[in-house]
């Protein structure tokens, strides 16, 4: 039996209130642009987007199954790469990739686990049919947002969550704490923030919170006898489990940019003795790539020998000449990707481009086609969201957050991310949108 | 083959106290299949317990650190190795090794001195438009101290004309790489000189052959190989970080003899 749709309309008279405390818990959304550091809040629009049960068990099998390849295809990457010489992802791919880094060859992690916390990017078209357009397999963020919005929500109004039949979501914190548990080596859970002018230092401090782990910045933590160590109060303790919020570039001076002055030193060499668990580990973006994502479906297949559940966009790799000739004729009704740049830089519609600038971008992608992917415009559902007053469709996407621990979970709730205007299609937080709980109905 | 005695010598000497610091020494010889370690050891002061590791290009690294202030760092890396080059093993190319590297891109200077090189030469092998790359870059560049830096790019080496013996190799990987040929770049000992040296190799299908566009001739026998990767900062000899605001200053003997008495030594099994 379907469960019928929870009522929530009760949930828009707090909405002021409830962005009021986010905005007092520092719920903010910081980044750089033109050389400056812009703290932004990010609105929260009290209309939930809520999945039905029986289409988030489909979700759930789909997204589990996605990150199980991923990760199968993040240990043959930087071991046998045996999916490689089958020919089934192109050598120009795999290590074109600009998150492919030599450095993490030939290390097996702790419990073999790469992608432990991974954000997938879904959209919903019609007819219940979801697509994947992005998988995060790096240090995905977004996960305390709708967990601190449903706190604030059930405060204000428990009498819509008490009728309500939803799944609870407040449970991230313990299943993070379990996948950091699942491949600790012994030694406490820390997580690595690169401090209070990160984007997302607010999501760092309120995970260490939840998870019950230790919130440690970069001079906190060293390496001596390829362990690592956190600087206590209490004396040097030992590091099991490291869920580093810092990027892989800047993570190692000594193995990575060695101008780094926010890493740890020497991390990598704790990392490669098999002594500390990195989440997630360094080398990820190998398998992130915009250009690796049209593989994906094809991965599923390849390590599970099953038939993928979740769709892609419709997606066409101009490396491959067909692909390159319906790319050439098709532009202007494509969104095309520069699969080097992240958080919705990068992303063009062709039917957004005049003539001349269409045929600018055309060459380009002949010039360079491993540069860029195209894809077909899924059209994908409006939700209603209450801007100024008013109730209006907006263009949401949704971030599953799949746990890899001893088994491989999806939290049953997300960040959903809407468009600041009406008909834009890019809902990246950088670019201005706002975001909505995620209700997963029982 | 030979048999080659190193000594080398690296000593930092700071203005003031530092602590706390981390380092990665790629200092000792790997076994290779031309090359075999018969003697090897490492001594550092201040003294402290060094970790040995691979990276993920496969080089040794010897890792540790220091925690308590000291105003001078030196490691002191000896030992002998038998080379080989006939011996070289044939090995799976990476293709990382075909990519451009942040040092090693080709601009429109690269670009242009490769199709000028190799204008008459669609049929050349891969070996031979490895060496005749060399010998332009060879004949391009000159020797210069101090015109250029660990920073220097390829490009900005060729177009400067100048540099070292770093700059030579970046300036032939970018340009075999721009060719379709596999290069990386190598660090180590040349026989008879005095410091570090780096140098390159090419993949021909099957291994890896020593090419050294500074001195004009192949890494023949001659040549200890201490690590190497895409590029310079894949690999280099040493990399250390610290707290403290001190001046450093670096002093490096190197000294490499060919064992001509172990060499003459005759064999027999029964």
């Amino acid at each position: 039996m379907p469960s019928e749709a929870p009522v929530y309309e009760s949930l828009l008279e707090h909405t002021p209130k409830i962005n009021q405390q986010l905005a007092r818990y520092g719920v903010k959304f910081g980044l750089y642009k033109n050389g400056q550091f812009n703290e932004r809040l990010f609105p929260f629009d009290a209309i939930p987007r809520v999945i039905k049960a029986d289409v988030w068990a489909d979700l759930e099998r789909g997204l589990a199954q996605r990150v199980d390849a991923l990760n199968a295809y993040l240990a043959d990457v930087y071991g046998e790469k045996q999916i490689i010489r089958d020919g089934v992802v192109p050598e120009d791919f795999a290590f074109a990739s600009s998150g492919y880094l030599p450095q993490c060859e030939g290390i097996t992690p702790p419990g073999g686990i790469y992608s432990h916390i991974s954000g997938i990017d879904l959209v919903e078209g019609e007819n219940d049919e979801w697509f994947v357009l992005e998988d995060n397999l790096r240090i995905p963020s977004g996960a305390s947002y709708p967990l601190v919005a449903r706190q604030l929500c059930r405060r204000c109004d428990a009498e819509t969550f008490r009728d309500a039949s939803l799944v609870d979501n407040r449970d991230y914190g313990d299943r993070l704490r379990r996948v950091m548990d699942n491949v600790n080596t012994g030694g406490l859970n820390v997580i690595l923030t690169p401090g209070r002018y990160n984007a997302a230092y607010f999501e760092h401090t309120y995970l260490a919170e939840k998870a019950g782990a230790v919130l440690a910045e970069p001079q906190e933590l060293f390496v001596e006898n390829e362990r690592l160590y956190y600087r206590g109060g209490m004396g040097n303790q030992l590091v099991g489990a490291v869920y580093r919020r810092l990027s892989d570039e800047f993570l190692d001076p000594l193995c990575f940019r060695a101008d780094s002055l926010i890493g740890v030193p020497n991390l990598m060499s704790a990392y490669r003795a098999g002594n500390v668990a990195v989440v997630n580990t360094p080398g990820n973006g190998a398998a992130d790539d915009k250009g690796i994502y049209y593989f994906v479906p094809k991965m599923v297949e390849y390590y599970l020998g099953e038939k993928p559940i979740l769709k892609n966009a419709p997606t066409y790799l101009p490396f491959y000449p067909d692909d390159m000739a319906y790319v050439q004729e098709n532009a202007e009704k494509l969104v095309i990707k520069d699969v080097a740049e992240a958080g919705g830089y990068g992303v063009v519609f062709g039917s957004s481009l005049t003539e001349e600038k269409l045929e600018d971008l055309k060459a380009l992608i002949r010039r360079e086609p491993r540069r860029f992917i195209a894809q077909e415009v899924v059209d994908f559902l409006c939700l209603p969201t209450y801007i100024d007053g008013q109730i209006v469709p907006r263009k949401a996407d949704l971030r599953a957050f799949v746990l890899s621990g001893a088994k491989t979970e999806v939290w049953p709730s997300g960040l959903t991310r809407y468009s600041r205007e009406e008909g834009s299609a890019i809902v990246n937080s950088s670019q201005g949108g706002g975001f909505k709980d995620t209700w997963v109905l029982s | 083959m030979k048999i080659l005695n190193y000594f080398f010598e690296t000593r930092l000497d700071f203005s003031e106290p530092v602590k706390e610091h981390q380092f990665v020494l790629r200092c000792m010889p790997p076994n290779t299949g031309s090359q075999t370690v018969m003697d090897a050891q490492i001594i550092v002061e201040p003294p402290v317990t060094l970790s040995e590791q691979v990276d993920g290009f496969g080089n040794k690294l010897q890792v540790g650190r220091l925690e308590a202030p000291h105003d001078s760092f030196s490691f002191v890396s000896s030992g002998m190795v038998m080379v080989d080059t006939a011996q070289a093993r044939a090995v799976p190319l990476h293709p990382m090794y075909l990519r451009e590297s942040d040092l090693t891109q080709a601009g429109a200077g690269v670009k242009g001195f490769v199709a000028d090189v190799l204008r008459v030469s669609c049929n050349a092998s891969v070996l031979e438009k490895a060496h005749r790359l060399a010998e332009a870059v060879a004949e391009r560049m000159e020797y210069v101290k101090g015109a250029t830096g660990v920073d220097t790019t390829a490009e900005e080496a060729l177009a400067l004309g100048q540099g070292v013996c770093q700059d030579y190799a970046h300036v032939l990987i970018a340009c075999c790489r721009q060719a379709g040929v596999a290069a990386r770049y190598v660090n180590g000992f040349l026989l008879g000189e005095g410091e570090t040296h780096a140098w390159v190799e090419v993949h021909d299908g099957a291994r890896w052959h020593g090419l050294d566009p500074t001195n004009r001739r192949e890494a023949d026998c001659s040549y200890i190989t201490l690590s190497h990767g895409r590029d310079f900062a894949d690999c280099p000899i040493e990399r250390g970080v610290f707290v403290g605001g001190a001046q450093q200053s670096q002093t490096v003997r190197v000294q490499v003899t060919d064992d001509a008495a172990w060499a003459a030594l005759g064999t027999y099994s029964g």
